[in-house]
């Protein structure tokens, strides 16, 4: 049985929200699991399909997408996002991979109790699925 | 138009990789949970890993020493430190890598405090496995990373600043004070915006006339700036450093020709709309006796010195309620939506002030009115603000306090002794519902966006969910757009009052200043980047792009065939990457962002054995990116 600290939750965030948040969070000495891997990029609008469906495949448990909303400083870029994570969705479905691996959010640079409950929510999503 | 080229020599190839690992303690913040030996040793099976250390501070001068030293004696041609967030020491060590005669993107930043040791305190071993993984996604990210050059791009030391508002106005003396050419473009007749029509101003009692006046002064009789009234900016093409940005009379004959204006930055200061209220809200439109704070403002000045009672219209106003919150912060299901089908939820924050200093002036020229004041709450944030309140209600303004969801109504009276009758629920006297016989109704109308829709289609400049304009963020880049070289001043980018606006607009012209300093500017590399030997031309990234002129597709020969490929703009590409997902051969990227990194980040985090990853040999390649543009090209 799993336990949440053998998940290997990928957390992407962007450069100008999320990843400050993430820092935030470290500065507040708030703690969370270590099964837990940020990536900063400078928005997550970047990535195809495949590339969550492929973490899956390579053994990532979980996928928090932290973008920046409707903050985005770039044009159009999180409604492309968005739409993108919900053909991921379909997918997911089509391949039988549990949907609640994957979350976008949108974390702001201060959204520290926010980024702590979306860890949380994917562990427990994860742990429930494997269990089940 | 200016256009991009890529121009340097590719990256020198044949080289093997050989990667530095440098694991910082932080003192302990790193080392007393992380076991950063550990780490440095896990890394050291990595197969293009040539020397991995630890090291007290690696930020100290001794610290950098370290590296330079292996850069110079070791021929390590990739560093990775892992150490606090890059957004503390990033640019630290890409110095110490450009000291010692390396490209300084070929780094890459690991962050083990901020992200690990500090958020893991309780599972040591935990967060040094996580570490292990994170460095491990760092060296295969930077075993991948071509050496990158920044754009250099010439600059006009010109600025066009579009609203001659007080914004626009700072930021024209602002920048004309730094040296720089200014051609400001007023849509209206006269310069001022919105403080042109206030009497005195809060906090400071000066004369919004004395203001404008001063500001005017100093921007015409400035040799450096070019004032254009009764104009608009038509076209805003080109990127940061030269832009070109067509303006024109808005009463010009069909004949008369459009001005161009090349300039390196563009500053928007177009202010703000008063919020018009909607019918019958609070009995606006309804009745002669409700009307807005600014209209009823502009009566007051009007109203002669020698007047003994005040009048409204003609009409004696022996009592007033003033509603505060009207067309802000307003609540979906309670507020009937906007054309947008939003409310607008967000605060106008100058409409306490400026009501409650707008009741101080009644009270000081009318002390036999009655001042009511209505509101959810106030919030009299600024310098000597709160002392206007504290005023008002000492000279006998009445606070009640009504719920959110609850506004206040207005019926109009049928006797002549008001003209109707406010009411509401006060939660200060524990929810009571009051009538209020009043002959005038003020409603402090909040601040919406003003409608800019064509000067946004420009540039597809960034909109926030409030409709002003939005920043790239509010606390670390308050003054930048997404679109470099194009920055904000003032009431245009949200509620502000006079000092904020002209605070922001300070703020944008150094900024401008900064950019436009240097007869170039270098730009960060990290812009869409394409491998022409991997794109076949499908033009599908097109219709990702939003920004015009960042992506086009041009023909290039190719063993003797004519073919189409995409090609970026590095100075108007923002780097989003957007194209970069619908590239089937990944032929697209940002550079230093790239998919394969990524993928082999991913690859190194679920890996068990770090000694296991796969070599990576250096591959000659064709995506280096070095756009010389100094001097432009015209
Ligand atoms: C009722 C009320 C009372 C206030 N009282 C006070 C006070 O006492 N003290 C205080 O500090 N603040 C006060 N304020 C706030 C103050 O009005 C603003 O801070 C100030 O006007 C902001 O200046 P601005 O230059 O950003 O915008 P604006 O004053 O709106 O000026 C914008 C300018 O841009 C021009 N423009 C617009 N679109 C274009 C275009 N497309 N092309 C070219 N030009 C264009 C406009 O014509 C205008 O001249 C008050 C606000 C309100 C609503």
């Amino acid at each position: 049985m799993s336990r949440k600290d053998d998940l290997k939750i990928l957390i992407i965030t962007t450069m100008i929200s999320s990843y400050p948040g993430a820092n935030t969070v470290g500065q507040a000495r708030l703690q969370y699991s270590p099964g837990t891997f940020i990536v900063r990029v400078p928005d997550p609008v970047m990535f195809p399909e495949e590339f969550y469906l492929d973490s899956f495949a390579k053994g990532i448990d979980g996928i928090i997408i932290m973008s920046s909303g409707s903050d985005c400083p770039y044009e159009g870029a999180y409604p492309r996002l968005s739409k993108r994570v919900g053909r991921v969705y379909a997918r997911m479905k089509e391949l039988g991979i549990d949907t609640s691996r994957l979350k976008l959010t949108t974390i702001c640079t201060v959204c520290k109790a926010a980024f702590l409950k979306e860890i949380r929510d994917m562990q427990q999503n994860i742990l429930k699925a494997k269990a089940a | 138009m200016t256009e991009a080229s890529p121009t340097s020599a590719p990256v020198p190839s044949g080289d093997p990789i050989r990667v530095g690992v440098y694991v910082c303690h932080c003192g302990g913040n790193i080392s007393d949970i992380i076991d950063t030996k550990a780490v440095a040793a896990e890394l050291a099976a990595h197969p293009n890993v040539a020397v991995s250390n630890d090291y007290m501070f690696m930020c100290s001068d001794p610290g950098q020493a370290l590296i330079i030293d292996d850069i110079k004696a070791n021929h390590i041609n990739r560093v990775v430190v892992a150490a606090c967030s890059p957004t503390l020491h990033e640019l630290t060590f890409r110095k110490a890598l450009q000291r010692a005669g390396l490209n300084p993107y070929l780094f890459e930043h690991v962050n083990i405090r901020e992200q690990a040791s500090w958020v893991h305190k309780g599972d040591h071993e935990g967060a040094t496995r996580k570490a292990v993984r994170l460095v491990a996604a760092g060296v295969e990210k930077v075993v991948r990373q071509d050496e990158l050059f920044p754009i250099k791009v010439g600059v006009e030391p010109h600025v066009v600043v579009v609203g001659g508002g007080v914004a626009g106005m700072s930021a024209a003396a602002a920048l004309a004070g730094r040296g720089l050419g200014v051609t400001l473009v007023e849509k209206a007749s006269a310069l001022g915006g919105r403080v042109a029509d206030l009497d005195r101003v809060y906090p400071t009692e000066e004369s919004g006339a004395d203001l404008v006046q001063n500001l005017t002064r100093q921007v015409q009789c400035h040799p450096k700036v070019a004032v254009r009234l009764g104009s608009e900016v038509v076209g805003l093409d080109g990127h940061v450093g030269k832009f070109t940005v067509t303006v024109r009379a808005t009463a010009a004959a069909a004949q008369d020709p459009d001005h161009v204006v090349r300039a390196g930055a563009v500053v928007i200061a177009t202010g703000f709309d008063h919020y018009r209220p909607a019918q019958g809200e609070h009995g606006f439109g309804q009745s002669p006796a409700v009307v807005t704070l600014p209209d009823f403002q502009s009566a007051l000045r009007q109203c002669p010195a020698s007047q003994s009672g005040l009048a409204y219209q003609g009409k004696p106003v022996r009592s007033i309620a003033f509603i505060h919150c009207v067309g802000s912060r307003q609540i979906d299901g309670v507020h009937p939506p906007q054309p947008d089908g939003k409310v607008n939820d967000y605060c106008s924050r100058t409409c306490c002030a400026a009501t409650l200093h707008t009741i101080r002036q009644v009270q000081a020229r009318f002390p036999d009115v009655n001042v009511y004041d209505l509101h959810k709450d106030i919030r009299t944030y600024g310098r000597g603000h709160e002392a206007i309140y504290e005023e008002a209600s000492r000279a006998g303004a009445l606070f009640l306090r009504f719920p959110d969801e609850e506004p206040p109504t207005f019926a109009a009276s049928k006797d002549a002794k008001c003209a109707g009758v406010v009411t509401t629920r006060d939660i200060l006297t524990w929810g009571e519902e009051l009538e209020i016989p009043v002959d005038l109704v003020v409603l402090a109308t909040g601040m919406v966006p003003r409608d800019i829709a064509s000067l946004i289609d420009l540039r597809k400049l960034p909109v926030g969910t409030d409709r002003f304009l939005q920043e790239v963020h509010p606390k670390l880049r308050p003054v930048e757009m997404g679109v470099a070289g194009i920055l904000l001043a003032g009431a245009c980018q949200g509620p502000m009052d006079i000092n904020e606006a002209c605070t922001a607009a300070q703020t944008a012209a150094v900024k401008a200043a900064i950019l436009l300093a240097n007869p170039t500017i270098e730009l960060d590399p990290f812009v869409a980047v394409v491998d022409p030997q991997r794109c076949d031309g499908c033009e599908k990234c097109l219709a990702e792009c939003e920004y015009k002129g960042a992506l086009t597709m041009a023909d290039a020969v190719e063993a003797g065939a004519t073919v189409r490929r995409a090609v970026v703009n590095p100075a108007m590409c923002v780097g989003c990457g957007a194209c970069a997902a619908v590239c089937p051969p990944r032929a697209i990227n940002v550079a230093g962002w790239t998919l394969d990194q990524f993928d082999a980040m991913v690859d190194a985090i679920v890996a068990e054995d770090v000694g296991a990853l796969a070599h990576t040999e250096c591959r000659p390649s064709a995506r280096h990116i070095e756009f010389a543009m100094a001097g432009g090209g015209n």
